[in-house]
Parts: structure tokens; C-alpha cells; sequence
């Protein structure tokens, strides 16, 4: 049988991928406002957008954050996530009604604390959009199933 | 045109802010993994970064009015357990550093969800650059969380 998800041990320091773009719409930010209930002007408020420094509205910063997990599934063949544990993250810039982004991750580090059933893996990640500039970047820390491990689990996003 | 906002001057090391509470459910989930294009587990897993998400919008329904946040520049976030559809969150927000700058100041917050038990599931530190009232511009009031 062939295995659906990578386990702790195969995923290997280092390993680079990229996902497919995808283009943010404004479809995206006004159900990520009535989502979050975030209705800031910065993403709702086209006219005042108009004067600002942005000259438009923009996608809220946890909507970029929310595209790259999904996007990380797209990337590569699932890991055996058990769980997103923890992440830093830096909105280097803003993400435009139109533009399409892409993820671009690497396997940072792995860490074994001698649990027979999981490890931890963070992945560095980066948001590009069409011109290639960043607009996000982090790591995300991931607990990880080994092989072999009797502990049920959904293939994770994050 | 000045809308009512929390502006930099406003904000006090050590204000906290407690928001009202949501229960997350299944309709939660389904439009996040719709947004997101994450497959459904059919498990009742609400997925990691949704409360975090709900909690932004949670911060607007403070009676303080919402920071006027210039820009989101980076946070940290630790995820303590799962949650599940049925569990009720809110959010508290602590400032916690406020470092003046010329264009605006830097606000630092320490932020808590916590359960229906009052045990935090997931917590973190917010940057924010927020406006000063002294150069308010028309845009900016932003969520607290």
C-alpha cells in the first residue's frame, strides 16, 4: 500500500518546496472579514484606501498567514502533522486585491525528544507574490508522527 | 474625517483587554478550509490557526476602541492544545512595551486564549505600529487581537 502521509523519519533537513500561486481576490478578504468579524477599514473601506499609503485595500495579514497553510498542502505529499505547535511570523509587506502569492518552504530542523511516537520538524517558510517580493515569511513548528506509530491522525495543513 | 480609534499616546504598559467569548463550530471550520483549501478531517478539529483568526475580529467588540494599528508587523504563538467544535473562546490582550518611534510607536502585546474552563489554549506576542494621535492619519483603526 502506498502511504498517503511522510513520517518523522522521512522527512529529511533541508528539503525545499513551492507551491502553486494563487491569486487573492476580493472574494477572499470580505469572507475572511465576516470569517474573523474584522472589518477594518484597511481591507473594507475602498474609498478611504484610496488616500492611505496603500492607494487600496488590502488582505488582512492572517488571511496571507491562512493561504500559505493551505498552499503547504499543495506543495508536498502531506506530513503526519499531529499538531501546529507554535510559529513566528513577519508581515514584511502588504498582499493586493489581484495579487497571486506562492509559498516557497524548506525543512529548517528536526528535533527527537526520544517519544517513540513523534517529532518535532520546523519548517522555514516564505510568501512570494508575482513580482517575487516577500510579503510573509516564518518558521512554523509541527509535531510530527513516526512510522509506525499507533496514534490516529488527519493530514495536516498548517 | 477622524474615526474613533486607540491611538499610540492612549495605551498604557499593563492595560488589558478582555473580549467577549465564541464558541466555535462547524461552520466555522468549513469556511476556513474553504478559504484556505484544507481538507476536512470530519473530526471535529477546529483547524490551529482559526481561533486565532476569530479572536481578531473578538478584539473589536472591546469597549476600547480599536487600536489604530499602521501596520501588523509580526507576532509568536504557541498552540497549548487543540481545540474542538463545541469549546468556547475568548481573548485577553496585555500591553506589554511601548517603544516610541517618528512615525507612529511600537506597541508590544501579550496575548491569551483562553477555554471555557479558563485554562489558555493558545498564546502569543503581537507588534503592532500604531499611529500617534499627535500625526493621526485616516487610516488605520485595527482589531486589539
Amino acid at each position: 500500500m502506498t502511504e498517503l502521509r511522510r513520517y518523522y523519519e522521512e522527512i529529511e533537513v533541508g528539503e525545499e518546496y513551492e507551491s502553486p500561486g494563487r491569486t487573492v481576490t476580493e472574494t477572499d478578504i470580505v469572507l475572511f472579514a465576516g470569517l474573523s468579524g474584522d472589518y477594518n477599514v484597511l481591507h473594507t473601506d475602498a474609498e478611504l484606501m484610496k488616500t492611505s499609503i496603500f492607494g487600496e485595500r488590502i488582505a488582512h495579514g492572517l488571511l496571507g498567514l491562512a493561504i500559505q497553510s493551505g498552499l503547504f498542502m499543495r506543495a508536498t505529499k502531506a506530513y503526519a502533522t499531529l499538531a501546529l505547535v507554535g510559529l513566528r511570523w513577519k508581515f514584511k509587506a502588504p498582499i493586493k486585491i489581484g495579487d497571486t502569492v506562492r509559498l516557497r518552504a524548506r525543512v529548517l530542523a528536526k528535533r527527537d525528544d526520544g517519544k517513540p511516537d513523534r517529532g518535532f520538524i520546523t519548517v522555514q517558510r516564505t510568501v512570494v507574490n508575482q513580482r517575487d517580493e516577500v510579503v510573509q515569511e516564518g518558521e512554523t513548528d509541527l509535531l510530527v508522527e513516526k512510522r509506525g506509530a499507533a496514534v490516529g491522525t488527519a493530514p495536516g495543513a498548517v | 474625517m477622524t474615526t474613533a480609534a486607540t491611538y499610540f499616546e492612549d495605551v498604557e504598559v499593563g492595560d488589558v483587554e478582555v473580549g467577549p467569548a465564541m464558541t466555535l463550530t462547524e461552520a466555522h471550520a468549513a469556511l476556513y478550509r474553504g478559504l484556505t483549501s484544507e481538507s476536512p478531517d470530519g473530526s471535529g478539529q477546529i483547524p490551529a490557526l482559526l481561533p486565532l483568526v476569530l479572536a481578531t475580529g473578538l478584539g473589536w467588540r472591546t469597549p476600547r476602541a480599536p487600536l489604530a494599528v499602521l501596520a501588523f508587523m509580526s507576532f509568536d504563538w504557541t498552540i497549548h492544545r487543540e481545540l474542538r467544535v463545541g469549546e468556547t473562546i475568548h481573548g485577553r490582550a496585555r500591553a506589554a512595551l511601548k517603544r516610541s518611534m517618528r512615525e507612529g510607536g511600537v506597541i508590544i502585546e501579550e496575548h491569551e486564549l483562553i477555554d471555557q474552563n479558563g485554562d489558555v489554549a493558545q498564546s502569543g506576542r503581537f507588534v503592532f505600529l500604531v499611529a500617534k494621535r499627535s500625526a493621526a492619519r485616516p487610516v488605520a483603526p485595527a482589531p486589539t487581537a
